[in-house]
């Protein structure tokens, strides 16, 4: 035992230790230094891409209108699966599921539950709460739910050609709901939020409440006067919203199984009609804007026009009519002069102009294209003139004729909500501003003492044209069944929504007196639609002297009478 | 002296193991809450996405149209009834056209009356 050595051996362990020492706190400050530098620093957790796969798919956006009611929303509902391979007791496991779920068929699930090798099968998709807690209960192994999504219509009927559907699967079907889902994607995906995992609402340019009162009255008209179907359509002439769109006869988006018929399906925008004397509108608007015909112009109507082996009549014969007589005794002959006057190309190029050749598309993609004459000659100029031999959607025809109110502006249509900005952005002049300003008076003058009569709600200033189209059956143009239309405006001097009516095969009512022309059927309607959503709209009533005359008398009768 | 140092860093080791371990006892009992939290606000989300939905439902225009039709005299509002701000002092009559206290009819005060 040498002290020297011990103490030499101390000495090395001593260093050792130190050596320890140092390397220990090295690797420790180490620590520290990069814990601080993670937790004090860098505040913001760096992506993580793996993370960014597990985050919970964006949510389908709600559909609500434009005073934010709820129009479609998804709610979470349980589906019922089996995993076949762990059900011990296929019998009891069938009994009781059948005991609890009664529209459960007891053979097809014996035969889901026996199926070798398979570890999932669905026996029934989006099962009530109270089936649900039924079901947990019992505690069947092999048996379980999966939450899934389900979307629901809370409106039902209303607006459902709008808004569309969806599948099972939740994926869009139709209308706006299927816009969503392609060409929408961009749309929809500027609606996510990602920080929160939601979804702002896809919001309509329409007012369920229009709406409501639209369906309402061409459902009563379409009963009353027997029609096949008709429509509505309510339009802001400004921004080209549309406030409510209603085709009937109409399905509910919440029954499982649809099967639509072809009469079910939207024809404001799917189907192209001849809208027949509503075009003439378009018509005179041309030979306006061309300068070919005005306010001072007469024409002869007196014999039918000859062109080839074809002539044209009118209803009523009348030896020479102003450009405003033309417009309110709806003259085909004198429609049809201004139309040749105005020369084929002409004619073509003013069509393409305001977009009548073209298929017009919005958010709702059921849209049909236009049928068009075959060759454009001088016949099919003068026919269409007046609106035969070309059919377009009536949606279209509306938004054209409110183009050429609304200033000569043309604004494409849409069913999302847009601000007179958007709008100005998208607008472009088609007719000019004069042009505009004459068709307004004609259109008013028409409601005031032509055929669209029944149509002025006194102090909204309605304004507005008839049609009454025969519609070919077979090739041939069949006197009994017509579609009668009335495309107008309100309030004329100042046009802010336009309006459509559409009654297709309307029959004679008693108190049409054996008419079936538009102006019995189509204009009431239309007359009722707007005496109850013009309060609605804001738009404000106004009195000329006429007016209070026409007032005083109706209450004079309403006196005797009462 | 280094035996002292030892002793020093065997307990702040000890008190810094059990700070560390209720640190993290702690945390793991916020996480839980954050989840609870976190649940039942997704839970709440679908309560309302419900009840908004059934809101919507009960109130679609066409049920309260029918509802209307059936418990009051409503009329479509015409276009003369509609005042503009400037003409009004002219339109409201001096003495109210029906006296409900007068007839003893006015059933909504009286039930405004016995609620309170």
């Amino acid at each position: 035992m040498s002290l020297p050595h011990s103490n030499l051996q101390g000495l090395k362990g001593q260093n050792r230790i130190r050596l320890l020492g140092i390397a220990f706190s090295a690797f420790f400050a180490a620590i520290t230094i990069q814990l601080g530098q993670l937790t004090l620093l860098h505040h913001a957790a760096p992506a993580n891409p793996e993370l960014a796969d597990h985050e919970p798919r964006q949510p389908r956006p709600d559909i609500v209108d434009r005073n934010n009611v709820i129009m479609a929303t998804d709610i979470s509902v349980s589906s019922l699966y089996a995993d076949p391979r762990k059900i011990i007791d296929v019998d009891e496991a069938v009994e009781l599921l059948t005991a609890n779920i009664p529209d459960l068929d007891a053979k097809s699930l014996r035969e889901k539950l026996t199926q070798p090798g398979r570890a999932f099968v669905w026996l029934k998709r989006q099962v009530g709460p109270d089936e649900r807690d039924a079901i947990y209960n019992l505690g069947i192994p092999g048996v379980g739910f999966v939450e899934e999504r389900k979307r629901v219509y809370p409106l039902g009927r209303l607006a459902a050609h709008t808004v569309g559907y969806v599948d099972v699967d939740t994926k869009g079907i139709a209308g706006v709901e299927k816009f969503l889902d392609d060409q929408g994607a961009l749309y929809t995906a500027s609606l996510n939020e990602p920080e929160t995992h939601s979804t702002a609402p896809a919001q309509l340019a329409m007012d369920i409440r229009v709406q409501q009162a639209v369906t309402d009255e061409v459902a009563k008209a379409v009963v009353k006067f027997k029609a096949k179907s008709g429509g509505g359509i309510i339009m802001n002439v400004e921004t080209g919203e549309i406030l409510a769109l209603a085709s009937l006869p109409d399905f509910n988006p919440n029954a499982e199984d649809k099967h639509l018929t072809s009469d079910q399906q939207n024809k404001l925008t799917s189907g192209v009609y001849e809208l027949g004397s509503v075009i003439k509108a378009v018509t005179f608007a041309m030979a306006l804007d061309y300068g070919t015909a005005n306010l001072n112009s007469h024409f002869s109507t007196g014999a039918p026009l000859q062109i080839g082996k074809f002539r044209i009549h009118d209803l009523h014969t009348h030896a020479e009519q102003s450009m405003e007589e033309v417009f309110t005794n709806s003259s085909n002959i004198g429609t049809a002069k201004m139309a040749l006057a105005v020369g084929l190309d002409n004619h073509m190029e003013f069509l393409r102009r305001v977009g009548l050749l073209d298929r017009l598309v919005t958010e709702v993609p059921e849209s049909a294209k236009p049928l068009l004459p075959r060759h454009w000659s001088k016949l099919a100029s003068a026919t269409a003139a007046f609106g035969h031999g070309f059919a377009v959607q009536p949606l279209q025809g509306l938004s054209v004729i409110a183009d050429m109110i609304n200033g000569g502006i043309a604004v494409p249509p849409t069913f999302l909500k847009r601000s007179k900005e958007e709008a100005q952005a998208l607008a472009h002049q088609i007719v000019k501003p004069e042009t505009s300003a004459t068709m307004r008076y004609l259109f008013r003058a028409n409601v005031q003492k032509g055929t669209g009569e029944f149509a002025d709600v006194i102090g909204y200033r309605v304004g507005g044209k008839t049609g009454t189209a025969e519609k070919v059956v077979h090739g041939r143009y069949v006197k009994d069944k017509v579609l009668s239309s009335f495309i107008g405006a309100f309030p004329m001097d100042h046009p802010r929504y336009a309006i459509l009516v559409m009654l297709d095969e309307p029959q004679a009512a008693p108190e049409t007196h054996g008419f079936t022309t538009a102006g019995w059927n189509a204009v009431p309607t239309a007359s009722n639609i707007i005496a109850r959503v013009a309060p609605m709209l804001g738009v404000e009533p106004q009195f000329s002297a006429e007016d209070l005359a026409k007032l005083a008398k109706q209450a004079k009768t309403a006196k005797k009478e009462g | 002296m280094v035996k002292l140092a030892n002793a020093f860093l065997v307990v702040s080791v000890l008190i810094a193991a059990f700070f560390l371990y209720s640190l993290e006892h702690k945390t793991r009992g916020l996480e839980r809450d954050i989840a609870k939290a976190e649940k039942s606000i997704i839970d709440e989300r679908e309560k309302i996405k419900l009840l908004g939905a059934e809101w919507a439902s009960l109130t679609r225009p066409d049920r309260i149209q029918k509802l209307a039709e059936e418990q009051l005299k409503l009329q479509t509002l015409t276009a003369q009834q509609i005042v503009p701000l400037a003409e009004i002092g002219a339109k409201v009559p001096q003495t109210p056209p029906l006296k409900l206290e007068a007839q003893n009819a006015d059933e909504i005060g009286k039930m405004l009356e016995s609620l309170q």
